[in-house]
């Protein structure tokens, strides 16, 4: 292991906004995650990659408790965000999920107008006053790129906006509760390439201030916005390394089998 | 020599003529095409059979009915014969039992179709979804006769109040099914989205669900005053009938379908008179309550 690598490796670790060791995962009796162990490091983009199935979009629903939903879905092992497990019980789990926001792979854009998405989510957790509501929805808007397409329609149905701009709203959305991880499952599957363009910049902007979590299946993706990668195999995180290293040098033969096409 | 006789015989067989493809089968396609222009003609007579039965019901009562239609009829209550008696109080009666049996039936059957479609996934979910059904299709004079038991003769009076809790019954697992319904139909993505900002689930279920579903539960309730408002027997033994101006819901109440009853078989030719005009002005009122349902909300796809 070169110097370099081993350096990088430790700048990740003691910086890591989240850190999960041992983590298993159950569908009822089904296994999904075995004994998961990694950090997302602070204000990195860490893209997870793998076949379909293999878990990855499996570990970023537990980063915000959204397998809760569903009796019968459990985690055991440990999770840790800002001192505290969340997997754990006893988790506020509101307050968690204002905290480690999540864009979906389509669009869901609620039934209501453009400013409202924006502050339904604000409202929940803000007392803001209209003023202040006004000047964080149009902050928002403005980070991904969004105010000088719907300024003139705010008070007009969100669902009337095409798919790139509806993601948008929705990443929009999920910034606008201020949470410090940022989860981001598939975003740009159902978009077109300019959109999925669109939102890849966007992600790059969006690190500077947030630690970012992407679940994609596009290997140009992760590498293109990822500072480092994970590659999961039948719920097991077969190897995870810096993106360069991951692409050039993988460690592992189905690493190496995965990126190059060769199995899926 | 055998295969010189093998020859022999190949030849002798007249060799097959190359089949018209064009033709193969031909006489398959002609009997499947006389079916289906049988079975086409066959439905396109039950068709008409249907509608001409309607066509001629709505015309009669068209006819017969805005005969007796006038100003009277809606600012004179019943009188007795030949005393020029209009239907206002059947008319009023009517509209105050609707209202409330859906300001009963509606929010109740929402509450009920709302965990149906978000928690209903033990016993007594699926006891109330199939109790519910139950009721959607029970005879309406049954539930005249509960309401009977249970508020009518304890209390020792026919009221209006009782009429509405009839309907209010009637109306519930309409709006119960409908809610549940629609409900489904809105994606899982939706919810999850609502969750993942950190709302608790009634939030999302009442802000983001509800309003998706919005046009399709108004629907629903429509539906329901529809059905409601056509509705005699149930009201024979709770609100009975009026023959007087009456508003007061601790009271007997007429209504329109309890009048046309009454009236229709009738031996004074003005209260048959008034028993279609009666019987024209309910059939318009759920015709127009079904026109709005189509062409207000049908299109926005709910």
């Amino acid at each position: 292991m070169s110097v370099l690598a081993g350096d990088l490796r430790e700048a990740m670790t003691s910086s890591a906004m989240i850190a999960v060791k041992n983590l298993d995962f159950y569908y009822g009796q089904h296994k999904a995650l075995h004994g998961i162990t990694m950090d997302f490091p602070k204000r990195k983009v860490t893209g997870m990659i793998g076949p379909s199935g293999c878990g990855k979009s499996t570990l970023l629903r537990v980063l915000n408790r959204m397998y809760d939903l569903y009796p019968g879905q459990r985690a055991t092992g440990e999770v840790m965000f800002d001192g505290r497990n969340i997997v754990a019980p006893g988790m506020d789990m509101n307050r968690l999920r204002a905290r480690v926001g999540m864009v979906f792979q389509k669009p869901t854009p609620f039934p209501m107008s453009i400013y409202d998405n924006i502050a339904f989510g604000v409202k929940l957790h803000e007392k803001l006053s209209r003023a202040e509501m006004d000047a964080r929805v149009e902050d928002v808007l403005h980070r991904v790129a969004l105010w000088s397409e719907v300024k003139d329609r705010l008070k007009s149905s969100a669902t009337a906006l095409s798919g790139g701009q509806q993601q948008r709203l929705c990443i929009a959305r999920t910034i606008a509760t201020r949470p410090e991880v940022v989860l981001l499952d598939e975003p740009t599957s159902a978009l077109d390439p300019v959109s999925t363009a669109r939102i890849e910049e966007l992600l790059d902007e969006l690190k500077k201030e947030f630690t970012i979590a992407i679940v994609t299946h596009n290997m140009q993706q992760a590498a293109r916005c990822a500072d480092q990668v994970a590659f999961f195999y039948l719920g097991e995180l077969v190897e995870i390394d810096s993106t360069d290293r991951m692409f050039t040098a993988p460690r592992e033969k189905r690493t190496q089998d995965y990126i190059t096409g060769r199995f899926g | 020599m055998s295969a010189d006789q093998a020859l022999k015989q190949a030849s002798a067989t007249p060799v097959a003529a190359e089949p018209d493809r064009w033709r193969v089968g031909s006489a398959l396609v002609a009997r499947r095409r006389f079916m289906d222009r049988l079975a086409t003609v066959l439905s396109l007579c039950a068709t008409s059979v249907a509608l001409v039965a309607l066509v001629s019901i709505l015309l009669t009562l068209l006819v017969r009915g805005a005969a007796g239609l006038s100003l009277v009829t809606f600012t004179h209550s019943t009188a007795s014969p030949g005393l020029n008696g209009g239907l206002a109080n059947a008319i009023v009666g009517s509209l105050i039992q609707t209202v409330i049996a859906i300001a009963i039936g509606a929010p109740l059957g929402m509450l009920c179709g709302i965990f149906l479609a978000n928690y209903g996934r033990g016993w007594v979910a699926s006891t109330t979804r199939f109790v519910s059904d139950m009721l959607l299709s029970a005879p309406s004079i049954l539930i005249g006769l509960f309401i009977y038991q249970i508020v009518v003769a304890p209390t020792g009076r026919f009221s209006g109040l009782a009429g509405g809790l009839a309907l209010a019954i009637l109306a519930l697992p309409i709006v119960v099914r409908t809610t549940e319904d629609m409900l489904a139909l809105v994606p899982t993505a939706m919810v999850e989205a609502g969750i993942a900002l950190g709302a608790r689930k009634w939030r999302v279920i009442v802000f983001i669900c509800l309003r998706a579903a919005r046009t399709g539960v108004i629907t629903g309730i429509l539906l329901a005053v529809a059905r409601v408002t056509g509705e005699t027997a149930p009201l024979l033994f709770t609100s009975l009938g009026n023959q007087e101006w009456s508003v007061n819901p601790a009271h007997p109440m007429a209504s329109l379908p309890v009048t046309i009853y009454q009236y229709a078989g009738s031996a004074y030719e003005d209260w048959v008179q008034l028993a279609w005009t009666g019987a024209l002005l309910v059939t318009l009122g759920v015709l127009a309550i079904n026109i709005i349902v189509r062409v207000g909300f049908d299109r926005k796809g709910a």
